[in-house]
Formats: C-alpha cells, structure tokens, sequence
C-alpha cells in the first residue's frame, strides 16, 4: 500500500514536472518598459535585461521606452502591448497610480506584469532594487558623518513629482526626525533631468545660503550636476555631496575628492534580475516563501508585501575610492 | 468665403485625398507588420488613446485657422485636472469638480484670449508665457501630490465602454460633430475664416474679430479642460505633469490635415484625417515593438512628406 | 529699418525693478561672483538667441534649436574624446549646426513650407536620430583641453563670456551696418517689396537658417563644454528659452524689428529669475509659475508702453544724446 503510494506520487510530481518544464519551456515575449530611452542608467538596465534572455534562451525580449518620462506615453506602450498579446509586461513605472488601470487590464487578459525600478499600484511582482528606507537612511548616514549632526543641507531632486525621489526624501525625513532632530533641509530644488539646471541649481544654493554644507543630489544627473558645481566654485571638501548616480559619472569627482560617497545598486542586475522574476512569473513558480535561481546572481527568496510579492536585490550599494573604478556602467 | 482649395469638379480638396492615400498604405503596411492590427478592438483602442489629443486638436484647428497659435493646451490639461482632482479631494462632488475643471480651463482660454485681443501681445508669446504658468500654477496647487480615488462612473468617462465602443470616442464625436458645424455651417464659423484670411479687411467688414477671437481661445481651453478630465479618468489620476507636449501633437495633427498655419485654411475632417494617420501609424509601429526614436523620425519624416506635398499639389493647381 | 529702443527700455525698466526687489530682500545677490555666475550660465542662451533674432525678424522660427545643440553636442563630444584639436572642435560643431541649419532653411525658402512645421519635423526626426546613432549612450571622460574651454578663463573673464560678448557685438554690427543684416529687415516687413527692390528673398532665409544653426554650433563651445558628461538628450526646452528671449527682447514676432542687444537682454532676464528667486527663498513648487509669469509682465510691460499707458519718452531721449 505504502509502495503504491510512493509510486503514485512520485508519478503525480513527474508529471508535474514534465508539464511545469512545458510551461517553463515555452518561449515566451516580454516587453520591457524603462521610464525613457536615452539616459545612461536605463541603457545599463537593458544591458541586464538582454544578458538574461540570451541566458534563458527562451525569452524574447522588446526592450521599448518613451524618449521623455511620461506616464501617458508608458500607458500607451502598454495598451499597445496588449493588443499584441504578449506574455509578459515589465515596467519602471513614471507614475503608481496612472499606469494602475492600463496593469490591471493586461493582468486580466492574462498577461503577467512586473515592475521593476519604480513600482505601480498593479503588479504581479516588484523586483526592488533595494527599498526606499535603506536608501533614505544611507544617504542622511553618509551625510551626517561628513558635516555632523545639525545640518543644514539642501536636496536637488528631478522633478517635484517623481515618485521614487519622493519616496526617498520622505524616508530620509523620517531618518532626521528620528536620530538627527537638530538637521536642517533649507531648500528642494527640482530641476528636472537636466544637468544644466542642476548644475546652476547648485550654483544658486551654495550661494543663496552661504553656510550650507551639504547638497544631496537624488538623480543620476542631478548628482555630477551639483558636484561640478561644487568643484568649480572650489568648495570641494567645504560642502558635501551625497546623492544617487552611476559610477561612471561620478568617479572623476570621487577621485578628487569632492564627492565621498556614491549610493547606488547595479542597474545591470537590476535588468538582469527583472527578466528571471518574468519567466518566473510565466512558469508559475513565484510564490510566498519560494527561491527562484537568476543566473549569475545566485538564488533569491520571494516575499509577500502590501500589493502581491516582491523580489529584493540588496541592500543599496556605496561607491568610493575604493571600489569605484571597477565598475562600468 | 471658401478658403479650402479645391479641384473643379469635386469639392474634396486636395489635402485631405493626400491623407487618404498615405493612411491606406499605413493601414496596409502595418497590416503586414503585426497580425494583431486589424482587429476592431485594435481600432477602438487607437481611438481611445487618440480622443484627448484629438479634443485638443479641434480647439486647435479654430485657433489656427483664425492664423493664431495656442500653445498652452498642454499646460491646461494639466491645470484642469488638478483642479478637479483638488476640489473632489476636498470633498466636492465629483461632477461638480469635473465641471469646474473644464470651466478651470475656459477660463484659461478666456484669459489668453484677452491678453492677446486687449493687451495686443501676440498670440506665439502669450501661449508660451501661459504654457509655463498654467504649469506652474498646476504644480503649486497641488504641491507635486497626485490626486486619486475618483469612483468607478467617473472612471467610465475614460475606461468605460459602451458595449465594444469606448465612452470617450463618443464625447469626442458629439463634439466633432458640433465644432464642424460650427465651423461649416455657423456665422461664426465663417468669421474664423475671414479673420485668418485678412484680419483687417474682417474688421472693417463689421466682424467683431476681438470678440470671436477670446470665443476661439476660450473654446480651445475648454475642450483642452475637458481633454484633462477626460485624461484623469482614464488614468484614474490627476497629476501636474499631465498633458506635456500634448501641444505639439496636436499642431501636428492640425498641420497634416491640410490647414495653413498662417491661416484662413483648414478643416475639422483634415484635422481629423491627420489624427487618424498618427493614431494608426504610431500603434502599429508600436505593436511591431519599433522603439520609440525610430517612430519619431517615422513621424517627423510624414509631417514633412505630407506638407511637401500639399504644398507641390497647390502650387500645381495654382499655376494651372 | 526700424528699431523699437524702447522694448530695451522696458526691459531694463523692469530688470531695475526686480534689482531692488532683491537689494531689499536678499542684498546677498549682489557679488561679482554671482554676477560671473549668470553670464556663463546665460552665454549659451545669448548666442543661440542672436542667431534666432535673424530668423526671426525675416518672420520666420526656428524651434529645432534644442534637438540642433544635442547633435552639436554630441558630435563636439565624440571628436574632442578622439582627439581632434580644438579649433577643429569648433569647426566640427558649427558644420554640424550650419548643415541641419542648411535642411531647414532650404525646406522652409523652396519647398515654402511654413517654419514651424518645418522644424517641427526635423526637430523629431534629429532626437530619432541622435538617439539611433549614439544607442543612447552618454560621453564621458572628456579631455581637459575641451573643458578647459567651457571653465576655463582668459584675462579675468571665463571663456564662455568672450564667446558671447563676441557674437553680441558681430550680431549688433552685423544686422545694422551691413546690407545683409539691413535686407533681414526688408524681407521681413515685406518680402513682396523686398523682392522688387532686387533681394533674394529665399537666399536671405536659407541664409538665416544656416546663421542659427551654425551659432547654435557655437552655443554648444559654450555648454557642453563645461559639463562632465554629454547627454544624448541634452537641451531639451532650450528652443523655449531662446525664443523667449528673443521676443521678450522685443523682437517683433511677426517680423521686420529686433535687435542683437534686445535678445541679450531678453537672455538675461531669462537666466536672473531663476536664481533671484532662489534668492528670494521661493518655494520650488511655485517657481515655475513665478517665471512665466514675470515673462509675462515683461511683455505685458512694453505692450502698456506701445499704447502709451507709460511713457518713457525721456528715457528714449536720453538714449537717444548717449548714442
């Protein structure tokens, strides 16, 4: 009896095998959303996504963005993509909410939605670059320890409305008002992705508050923006910058001495990363408590939050004299 | 007081048989690329994504016809829409916000149209002051916050369907319909062409030209407030960044359907062929997964080809 | 040739304003260094402006000039990181800049299309373009002699200073001394009339065309070069800034009016709100509201004039005894 029974699962678990490896062999399109082309950091995150799908094998990857970060564009490349009934829809989201409706109808029609970079209010499944907390508290850290405890700083963002930059000052106000009282923000610039304004932004702080000490620069141009500035008006090592961009822009600064510290994570990974979670999601292997296996990468464990699962890929990575020269992108 | 140039013997002009030649080797071409293009519900979807541009489109056609130029349409898609999302946030029932977000963004035509027929600026300059202002003005209102939450039959305005036919397509051929007879059949209508052909000569001929101009441009923010709420529905939120560079497609659009932009020419049926050929080259480029820059110089190079022609064919048939 | 001082006038009238403004409020606004500060960061702004009054003044527009300096920039990027000398930089950057010029003025003067369509296409198809060729990739690791232009200084003025005091000053003696410069004017009032009084009229604007673009070429010694990194999508809005200050400048829109030093001065009414009002401690979430519209009261300011509801007629008179 006991034997039958082994016999009879083991035959249940082949035949599951044999139709998840169906599944899981079936090739599969995945259409990959950045929140635009043409900047550095998202060329990075399609160097991932297409090093994982030659990898697989059996992932076609459509890597299609719009040229400025809108929101209706990204709505009308996913409405698009459903008509042309693809398997899986990977997005940075420019907006949470705004994209939401055109996800919910793609996951209807039974397509699977990842979002990775910037998450949206319908998904799948988020592969977190690393979460908004552990950024926030990097940066007020880094800060802290280069000018002291009371401040004052300013931050250049993007724009007012970007939603992992928002994320990211709300979490680091939550830093100060929890171990840092007495640190000032005197001012938020938000000059869009553009270095020139950036650059003039800093420009303006340093001297519009002649005591200040720090910038914190949240975008990947806003960052070598405000560290030129910095430079040029020779008060590097008088006013700290910390901020948030790829080591490649930065390392100029970093080796003469202006910048101390770069947060970021890989956006090779990140790509990389998003394109295992989206065969994952296909296969029907993600789950509550479930590794899945991304290459190179090694093994990651799923976890449920607030909207459905998440993928975490690590705590957010700092640059320095170091280690800065060994990374290219 | 025809100003469409016609062919003797058909009173289709020119431009618009241009159109319908470049949109049927459109269809047919994308028809080659994507298997998934020629389904009804790949049309509707074209025409649902098209319908606020093509809102925009129409104001635009009066304002360009009149030989002006309104480049705060963007802008005011977004201003309305935070208006409306502000005042329903605040507890407002939700048609009356929506109400007075399209009122929001008459009011904004209203006050171009006045800058530019009081104040004498050109109507180039005070939309590009306006373009930054009504921008502004939409981020200080609603301090960066996106406004959401709106309840499902107000979400039906911009992802409802009735029956296969999405709810927005029908407000915009209400309006089309009741634009192009404004602008075919209305004493108005023919006002707007005689201003554009010669301002002067309308003035001196009993058109009040200042009048029927702040009626243009508040006519254009009110369909572009529209537009916006139309736009928060469909996206089930307001944000201030909504609606930017919506201007420039629009003009494009308005400039393919064969209207002159130093005007006195133009039509809602060109303006309407001109939305359709954009729609449709845009989604199929889209559903054969063509990047993004490829399709702008795609488009760019229609808009320049299309115009060329136009401007060959007149000229031909001017000479001859 | 008629030329409207007292558009300059208002400007200046209303620069003097927001001058006290910020002696009142932020008395910290007033140092050499801030003053450095702007002109560099209005340098690029001016030069391209000045190229955009020709055009506009024979009632053309050009609204390419953004996707024309991210072309400029990247090609300047790409020779000065492969070693091609400086003045040849300059070269490589005004060719690429007078070439597109070249497109547009021949589409817009034979095949009669209206200007801002024509730019308006070219302006998409450029970005397509720049984006294609490039894959989107950024420059870095730019030689220091290439950035030595844009941060560099030459006799206590930073270089891109000289560049657009040099333009400035060709671009007064140009429109106003020579017969080119003065047939801009003719055909812009009257191209008709122009015409008969013997100018080629279609000359005259593939000419202003290639004038732009070729100075945007030059703009772009005076931006990308103070920048680490050159961004394939750079100068995106730069079309709006330069317009700006072209008309605010009190270049007549529809053509005929318009003077190199009005743009300047439209250029530097641009370039000082944004840092007046950080100065003036503004809120980020209001400030672009703020910008546009102290635009707006600019131009509101100088059409009040036109009706006569101010009078700066003794300004103009002791304009007038300077000159």
């Amino acid at each position: 009896m006991k034997r039958v029974f082994v016999l009879l699962s083991v035959l249940a678990l082949a035949v599951a095998t044999v139709f998840a490896l169906a599944q899981s062999g079936k090739k599969i399109t995945v259409v990959m959303i950045p929140k635009l082309v043409g900047i550095d950091y998202f060329n990075a995150t399609q160097k991932g996504a297409e090093e994982a799908a030659k990898e697989l094998g059996n992932v076609t990857l459509r890597y299609v963005g719009p040229t400025e970060a809108s929101a209706a564009k990204q709505i009308e490349l996913i409405e698009n993509a459903i008509q042309a009934k693809v398997d899986v829809i990977s997005v940075a989201a420019n907006d949470p909410k705004a994209l939401a409706p055109a996800l919910q109808k793609a996951r209807d029609a039974g397509i699977k939605v990842v979002t990775w970079d910037a998450d949206a209010d319908s998904r799948d499944v988020f592969t977190n670059q690393a979460t908004f907390t552990g950024i926030g508290e990097a940066l007020i850290d880094s800060m802290v320890d280069q000018i002291g405890k009371d401040g004052p700083a300013a931050i250049i963002t993007s724009d007012l409305t970007a939603p992992n930059q928002n994320s990211w000052i709300a979490a680091m106000k939550d830093k100060i008002a929890k171990a840092y009282p007495n640190f000032k923000i005197v001012d938020t610039k938000a000059p869009g992705e553009d270095q020139q304004k950036a650059f003039q932004a800093a420009q303006d702080l340093m001297k519009a508050y002649p005591d200040l000490k720090g910038i914190f620069a949240l975008s990947s141009v806003a960052f070598p923006g405000a560290a030129d500035a910095v430079k040029q008006a020779g008060k590097s090592g008088k006013v700290a910058v910390v901020g948030l961009s790829t080591p490649k822009q930065m390392a100029p600064f970093v080796k003469d001495g202006t910048v101390r510290d770069v947060v970021l994570w890989n956006p090779i990974d990140l790509g990389y990363l998003s394109i295992y979670a989206a065969r994952a999601a296909v296969d029907g292997t993600l789950k509550e408590g479930a590794k899945i296996k991304a290459g190179r990468l090694g093994e990651y464990t799923v976890t449920k939050d607030k909207l459905s699962l998440q993928i975490l890929l690590g705590k957010p990575f700092i640059f320095n004299k170091s280690n800065i020269d060994n990374f290219n992108f | 007081m025809s100003a469409k140039p016609t062919k003797p013997g058909f009173n289709v002009p020119w431009s618009e048989v241009v159109l319908v030649t470049g949109l049927i080797i459109a269809v047919l071409y994308m028809n080659s690329l994507s298997p998934a293009f020629l389904s009804p519900s790949n049309f509707f979807q074209i025409t649902r994504i098209s319908a606020e541009i093509g809102l925009i489109a129409l104001g635009m056609t009066l304002v360009i016809i009149t030989g002006g130029i309104d480049l705060s349409v963007g802008s005011i898609l977004g201003l309305s829409g935070i208006v409306m999302g502000f005042l329903y946030t605040a507890g407002l029932n939700i048609w009356l916000a929506a109400l007075i977000g399209v009122a929001a963004g008459a009011l904004c035509g209203l006050i171009n149209g006045q800058l530019i027929t009081r104040a004498g600026i050109p109507p180039l300059i005070v939309t590009l002051a306006t373009l930054a202002i009504f921008r502004g003005l939409a981020l200080g209102i609603s301090q960066a916050r996106s406004f959401g939450n709106y309840p499902k039959e107000f979400l039906a305005l911009g992802a409802g369907y009735a029956g296969p036919i999405p709810t927005q397509l029908i407000v915009f051929v209400v309006l089309v319909i009741a634009v192009g007879l404004i602008l075919a059949q209305s004493t108005l209508g023919r006002f707007i062409y005689a201003i554009g052909n010669n301002a002067t000569a309308a003035r001196f001929s009993g058109v009040p030209v200042n009048r029927v101009l702040v009626l243009v441009y508040t006519l254009s923010g009110a369909l572009a407030g529209l537009a916006g709420v139309i736009f928060t529905a469909r996206v089930s939120s307001a944000r201030s960044d909504a609606g930017m560079g919506n201007e420039l497609d629009a003009i494009t659009a308005v400039v393919l359907g064969g209207a002159s932009i130093a005007g006195g020419s133009g039509s809602i049926v060109g303006t309407l062929l001109g939305l359709l050929l954009v729609g449709v080259v845009r989604n199929g480029l889209t559903l054969a997964f063509i990047p993004a820059e490829q399709q702008a110089i795609i488009i760019g190079l229609i808009l320049l080809v299309a115009v060329l022609l136009n401007q060959v064919i007149r000229l031909r048939t001017g000479r001859g | 040739m008629y030329v409207d001082r007292g558009r300059e006038l208002s400007i200046i009238f209303f620069l003097v304003l927001l001058g006290v403004v910020l002696a009142v409020f932020a008395p910290g606004f007033y140092n050499p260094k801030n003053a450095s500060d702007i002109l560099v960061n209005i340098s690029y702004i001016t030069i391209a402006a000045i190229g955009m009054t020709a055009v506009i003044i024979t009632a053309q527009i050009d609204i390419s000039v953004g996707a024309i300096l991210a072309a400029c920039s990247t090609v300047a990027g790409l020779s000065a990181k492969a070693g091609v000398p400086i003045p040849l930089v300059f070269l490589y950057s005004i060719g690429t800049g007078a070439a597109i010029g070249l497109i547009n003025g021949l589409l817009v003067a034979y095949a009669r299309i209206p200007s801002i369509i024509v730019t308006l296409g070219t302006l998409t198809v450029i970005r397509g373009v720049i984006i294609l060729l490039t894959g989107g990739t950024w420059i870095y690791d730019l030689p220091a002699n290439f950035r030595a232009v844009g941060t560099g200084n030459t006799l206590g003025l930073p270089n891109p200073v000289w560049l657009m005091l040099a333009t400035l000053l060709a671009g007064a003696f140009v429109f106003s001394h020579t017969r080119w410069g003065r047939s801009l004017y003719a055909v812009g009032s009257n191209p008709a009339a122009a015409r008969l009084a013997g100018i080629n009229v279609e000359r005259t604007y593939v000419s202003v065309f290639v004038l732009v673009g070729a100075l945007v070429g030059l703009a772009t010694m005076a931006f990308a070069t103070r920048f680490t990194t050159v961004q394939s999508n750079t100068g995106q809005g730069f079309e709006f800034l330069v317009i700006t200050a072209v008309v605010v400048g009190g270049t007549n829109i529809f053509g005929g009016s318009g003077t190199a030093f009005g743009s300047f001065l439209g250029a530097l009414l641009v370039g000082v709100t944004g840092t007046a009002l950080t100065f003036l401690h503004a809120s980020a979430y209001w400030e672009q509201a703020l910008q546009g519209l102290f635009i707006l009261l600019a131009v509101a300011l100088d059409a009040a004039r036109r009706r006569g509801a101010l009078d700066f007629g003794w300004a103009t008179r002791l304009f007038r005894r300077a000159a």
